[in-house]
């Protein structure tokens, strides 16, 4: 009984199984292999743009969101004095119609069109100083205000400074650094009295301290029509800095009657092309043309929908069933494209983004240069790439042809018999001088990464290289993302942690400025002041190839100092259904949405827009 | 009274005791399907434990081993060789890494084998005794550890494993794991202590255990020899559910830095980075997943028949 | 019973606090910062920031700006999500979690009781077998495989429903309750049948039938009540995980519930989310195990408080 009973169970069992493998296997065959395109091709009736744009938005206020997402979608909301180009990323105008610098690059001027907002009121400077004295307010705590932190004045007034001026004279008391900028010293009265404590301040002692005012920020509208930057050094980079953003004006009349609130369906004032209709969180966002934009006859779009999901998975799956036309950034799971990438909706681009590893440069058997270097000629790169399948491999710190004329150097080629030898002489060898895996310390070594799937199999892809090549097995550390930056911030890692940069701005700068100490810390521990003297040389250069090529030197002492582990540069990559035109792959996957539009005749998805 | 009591504990102890036992493995032993779970669990816990040394002796490879040839760096499918034709060598294949699947999957056996085993000890024995001791004692003493049981359920339990590794993890792979079964030990008694509880108080208003309370049989005594072993029916099956539970819980983990750390893997762990890649390489899904769902389905068998054999109902029958 | 439910329910309002301190201290303990990013901020944006959400306050006026909050039911602005209070975000995302986890425990409750009971009934029979064995691979297969795997068959293959995204009463809601079902399904099959088979065997079922009462009645009216206890246990606190979100399903199916929001807000270090949500999750776990031990003495007329 018993025993007839059982085999009946098992093969209920078998029976299920079977169903089920037999099912997926069934759904994993039935792709449509003859069709250009992945998934389902249905156009909608009329001009419905559906996008995946990742996380649900932080905020919609220009400098209140930090977040890429967000200001994917705040390019359709406010317009910049600059765009980004939607083919290149590099500025184009926008309600700017022109811009100029005087010689040293110090002052900035830009011409504005005449716009309007959406409620009809017009848009001139003053909509533009207002905005970025409001960014830059310590009220707003905005966490992107560094961004603007080389317009005179801004930083001092973002950190809530005063100035020192003469009790007598009434003069202002200079930077003995930076001449041309006032003194900024602690609002707070204790740390100022101890800061001027110090002999090298002591010309700013008994002065009469004033509280840094907006109006001290360097940001002027000369006429309506005019607005001026002046900077407290050279910054060549400005046209392409106020496409970010935080400097995108927002609408005084709105901000000052509704508070944080104004962002609201109802309550929201813009400058671009679309406005909000529906906000659902976590659900949905839609947006509807905005009949007083000043380029509205160019508008095609109706209604652009912005969906957030934050699962690769479903996104490639509401992408399949024909629900969504386009996803953001990164969507494809890197096992999935080698499979997708012979559809035509797969769109890439190199990416003004790197990924590199950091070393810890103050602990440990990183702390010796040689070990560093040898670390980083035993991987081979090319290797790296090929398996992560989208990205380039680099040597170097700035991504490689992504700033033409920028003569990238080079970093350490694949090498291992360099590398051992390299070892050899940090003193990891026997008695006969032969390197000896077993004398490194690899157990004082980690590589530290936050939880996710390409971090993952890079780290351990780079493990197996390292026992390959060398001999010796580092052990990974995965963490959840906030305790990982505060272990790598903190310097509290064994060795090595992952680090990324996506670039703020299409100038090598971004890259280069991560290993300034005082830009915000790079987690390895290392600076060095002749690093930080050659880029402040690069940006006091008018010519741009003189420039570049101060920049390039910073970046080869970077290089041979090696602090960072450049491992490749990412490329962007997302799917678009063939009948959304308008939408070009570029290194920042910024999308002027005022180009989009849906093709309905499918004649011409196949053309070249 | 009280020299009394003790006496006629230690009289019949040993002997209910090998009577339970002897019994229970009897009718263990005659039960086919359990039988047949036995064996199975027992090859893959034997194939785990000796089945990595034994690929790494015939085709060189194990779980970690990436090759070092970029053509071979790319997902097979089972028993198939790169060139398409027919090969031993990968019996489930490759990951997107080129690593062999089976040495994975064996690997990733002892891990979860491990954990799920271990947790759902360490639940099934706080939750019995506090549940049993709820259920048992009733009144101020039940309130107040139910109320406490309620307020761990509603700490949110993500805080409470990031703040454990925060000041304890990151130290060595033994104290990583000890700190894994806690947090996994720690979440799952709960339910399993309501579950003890409520079967507690119906039992004891039953007529045996009153005669015993009448006959003056003290209360540790109550709980261990009459209300457990009554009770054990669903408090069994609840722990078999626990296992599947515990092991999918180590993956979540992962995704916090707890749980095994890269590149070792778990069942759970394979099969959540197999299901981002099901519409693509379905084997890397499958492999883990039917390994899991076999070896739990037979503990599941295994543990149905230890709960008939447990059962004191069908020792009288 | 009526003083015992009235006691029950003074004492949730001094166990919401408690939970709510316990999480603060959590939080606080928890390393990272709502505001840290892959590039570390500059020191004075750090301060603004702090200064903003009150930081830089000793503990004591943080922790009891906490407790007034709570007291108050009004949590605050969220820090990630600046401009929308913590409110706001139950208000939107409670009905999806909530319609989701009572439509999946309803049929989990239907399907699994009635399988259990078919199988205690016919123990060791196919009916039996096959039904457990379901039920095994339903607790088995966890939901972020059988999610995906419903999809790719549903959505993907044959197009019959939607793949994801919430659209309230609709077709979209059939695979998330399916999949999010699965286990409690399996779980409440399973209880059942164990709780059966255990009443199945008692005296007053035996007197039951020799009574002479139809199988029907006996199951029906007798064995169900007293075999459903372990499955009552279970309810409670699966009732109220089902209610606050599940935070698999609503990522597979783009949902907008509450779950996802929590497990963001975890991560985010998201304080007055976390205390927001933690909080109304331990009174719908206070409030249901209450229930529970109010339906135990239905269940089992010998159980007394």
């Amino acid at each position: 009984m018993r025993h007839k009973a059982g085999h009946r169970a098992l093969a209920a069992c078998r029976a299920l199984a079977a169903t089920l493998a037999l099912a997926m296997a069934a759904a994993c065959t039935s792709g449509s292999a003859d069709s250009p395109y992945f998934g389902k091709v249905s156009p909608p009736a009329g001009q419905e743009m559906r996008y995946i744009s990742g996380s649900e938005p932080e905020s919609l206020d220009p400098p209140v969101s930090s977040s890429q997402p967000d200001a994917r979608i705040m390019m359709a909301l406010f317009d910049g004095l600059t765009e980004y180009d939607p083919k290149t990323g590099q500025p184009i105008p926008a309600l700017a119609t022109t811009w100029e610098a005087n010689d040293d690059n110090s002052v900035f001027t830009f011409h504005l069109r005449d716009a309007k907002w959406s409620d009809g009121a017009p848009i001139t400077a003053d909509d533009f100083v207002y905005s970025i004295r409001r960014g830059l307010s310590p009220a707003l705590a905005s966490r992107t205000a560094y961004m603007a932190y080389d317009i005179s004045n801004a930083q001092a007034y973002n950190e809530g400074a005063v100035f020192a001026r003469d009790r007598v004279s009434g003069a202002w008391v200079m930077d003995p650094v930076n001449t041309a900028v006032r003194l900024a010293l602690p609002g707070d009265e204790a740390t100022r009295t101890k800061a001027l404590s110090a002999p090298a301040l002591a010309f700013a002692r008994d002065k009469e301290y004033v509280p840094v005012r907006p109006e001290d920020v360097g940001v002027d509208a000369v006429d309506a029509h005019t607005l001026r930057f002046r900077l407290r050094q050279p910054v060549p980079f400005v046209p392409k800095l106020v496409s970010h953003q935080f400097f995108r004006a927002v609408p005084r009349q709105a901000v000052e009657r509704y508070g944080d609130q104004w962002t609201r369906p109802g309550k929201i004032v813009v400058s671009g092309a679309f406005i909000i209709d529906v906000w659902r969180p976590y659900d949905v966002l839609i947006l509807k043309r905005n009949p007083s934009y000043y380029d509205a006859g160019m508008v095609r779009l109706d209604t652009l929908i912005f969906y957030p999901v934050e699962d690769l998975t479903t996104m490639m799956n509401l992408y399949k069933a024909g629900e969504v036309y386009a996803t953001f950034n990164h969507t494809v799971p890197s096992s999935w494209v080698g499979q997708v990438k012979r559809y035509k909706d797969y769109m890439d681009a190199p990416e003004l983004a790197t990924e590199s590893f950091v070393f810890n440069t103050t602990k440990g058997p990183t702390m010796d240069v040689r070990v560093r270097h040898a670390l980083n000629m035993a991987i081979d790169k090319e290797a790296l790439a090929r398996f992560r399948r989208t990205v380039k491999p680099t040597t170097s710190s700035v991504p490689l042809n992504m700033f033409p004329g920028y003569p990238s150097p080079q970093g350490d080629p694949f090498d291992p018999a360099r590398a051992k030898a390299l070892l050899v002489e940090a003193g990891f060898r026997d008695a006969s001088g032969q390197y000896d895996p077993s004398r490194f310390p690899a157990t004082e070594m980690e590589i530290a990464y936050n939880t996710s799937e390409s971090n993952r199999s890079t780290a351990e892809f780079i493990q197996a290289q390292w026992k390959q090549n060398l001999g010796i097995t580092v052990s990974l550390r995965n963490m959840e993302f906030r305790t990982f930056l505060q272990t790598r911030s903190r310097l509290e890692y064994r060795g090595i942690a992952r680090s990324g940069w996506i670039g703020d701005y299409m100038d090598p700068f971004t890259f280069l400025s991560l290993y300034v100490v005082e830009g915000g810390d790079n987690g390895s521990g290392w600076s060095d002041e002749r690093f930080v003297a050659l880029l402040n040389r690069a940006n006091r250069q008018h010519d741009p190839n003189e420039r570049y090529r101060l920049l390039a030197e910073a970046e080869k002492l970077l290089l041979d100092a090696q602090p960072t582990l450049p491992l490749y540069n990412n490329a962007t990559n997302y799917l678009k259904k063939p009948f959304v035109k308008g939408m070009w792959a570029n290194p920042v996957t910024m999308h002027a949405w005022k180009f989009v539009y849906i093709e309905h005749d499918p004649a011409k998805w196949d053309q070249v827009d | 009274m009280a020299a009394r009591s003790t006496s006629a504990a230690s009289a019949d102890v040993p002997v209910a005791g090998t009577s339970l036992w002897k019994d229970a493995f009897r009718r263990l032993r005659r039960n086919r399907l359990a039988v047949f779970g036995f064996v199975v669990v027992c090859i893959i816990v034997l194939a785990s434990a000796v089945g990595p040394f034994i690929i790494e002796h015939t085709t060189g490879f194990t779980y970690d081993y990436i090759p070092t040839d970029p053509a071979l760096v790319t997902s097979l499918p089972p028993f198939t060789a790169p060139d398409g034709s027919f090969s031993w060598v990968h019996p489930m294949g490759t990951d997107d890494a080129g690593r062999d699947i089976l040495a994975r999957v064996l690997l990733g056996g002892r891990i979860s084998l491990m954990v799920g085993v271990i947790s759902t000890l360490v639940s099934l024995v706080i939750g019995l005794a506090v549940g049993a001791t709820a259920g048992y004692v009733g009144g101020k003493v039940d309130e107040a550890i139910m109320r406490a049981v309620d307020v761990l359920y509603s700490i949110p339990y993500m805080m409470v494993v990031i703040v454990l590794l925060a000041f304890f993890g990151g130290r060595s792979p033994i104290g990583q794991l000890v700190l894994l079964f806690v947090a996994l030990g720690a979440v799952s008694w709960l339910t399993m202590a309501r579950i003890v509880r409520g079967q507690v108080m119906s039992l004891k208003a039953q007529e045996f255990v009153l005669a015993a309370r009448a006959t003056g049989v003290p209360a540790s005594k109550i709980i261990l020899r009459h209300l457990v072993p009554n009770a054990l029916g669903p408090v069994v099956v609840y722990a078999t559910l626990t296992i599947p539970s515990v092991m999918l819980l180590e993956s979540f983990l992962s995704f916090l830095g707890l749980g095994v750390q890269a590149p070792l893997a778990s069942w759970g762990s394979l099969a959540a980075d197999g299901i981002q890649n099901l519409a693509v390489f379905p084997w890397q899904l499958i492999c883990p997943g039917l390994t899991m769902a076999v070896t739990l389905f037979s503990l599941n068998f295994l543990g149905d028949g230890l709960r008939d054999a447990l059962d004191p109902q069908m020792r009288k029958g | 019973m009526g003083r015992f439910i009235l006691r029950r329910l003074i004492v949730i309002g001094p166990m919401l606090l408690v939970v709510v301190s316990l999480t603060w201290g959590l939080i606080r303990l928890a390393p990272g910062n709502f505001y840290s990013g892959e590039k570390k901020l500059p020191a004075a944006i750090e301060k603004n920031i702090r200064e903003k959400y009150g930081l830089d306050k000793p503990w004591y006026v943080q922790y009891g700006r906490m407790l007034a909050n709570t007291v108050r039911g009004d949590f605050g602005e969220s820090l990630k999500y600046p401009g929308t209070s913590v409110n706001s975000i139950l208000a939107a995302t409670l009905p999806v979690s909530a319609t989701l986890g009572v439509l999946a425990y309803l049929l989990a409750l239907v399907v699994g009781v009635t399988a259990g009971t078919i199988a205690a009934l016919r123990q060791n029979s196919t009916a039996d077998y096959a039904s457990m064995a379901a039920a095994m691979l339903g607790i088995s297969m966890p939901n972020f495989v059988l999610g995906p795997t419903l999809v790719l068959l549903f959505a993907l293959t044959w197009y019959w429903l939607p793949p994801a995204r919430w659209e309230g009463f609709s077709t979209h809601l059939i695979l998330p309750v399916l999949t999010l079902s699965a286990v409690y399904m399996a779980y409440i099959a399973r209880l059942t049948r164990s709780g059966m088979l255990e009443v199945l065997r008692s005296n007053y079922i035996r007197t039951a039938r020799a009574k002479g009462l139809s199988e029907r009645e006996v199951v029906v009216r007798h064995a169900l009540r007293g075999g459903l206890l372990p499955v009552v246990s279970f309810s409670g606190p699966a009732l109220a995980f089902l209610i606050s979100g599940t935070v698999v399903v609503e990522r597979i199916f783009a949902l907008p519930g509450l779950g996802n929001y929590f497990i963001n807000a975890n991560l985010n270090r998201d304080e007055p989310l976390i205390i927001g949500i933690v909080a109304f999750m331990s009174i719908a776990v206070l409030v249901f195990n209450l229930i529970v031990d109010v339906a135990y003495a239905f269940f089992d007329p010998r159980i007394r408080y």
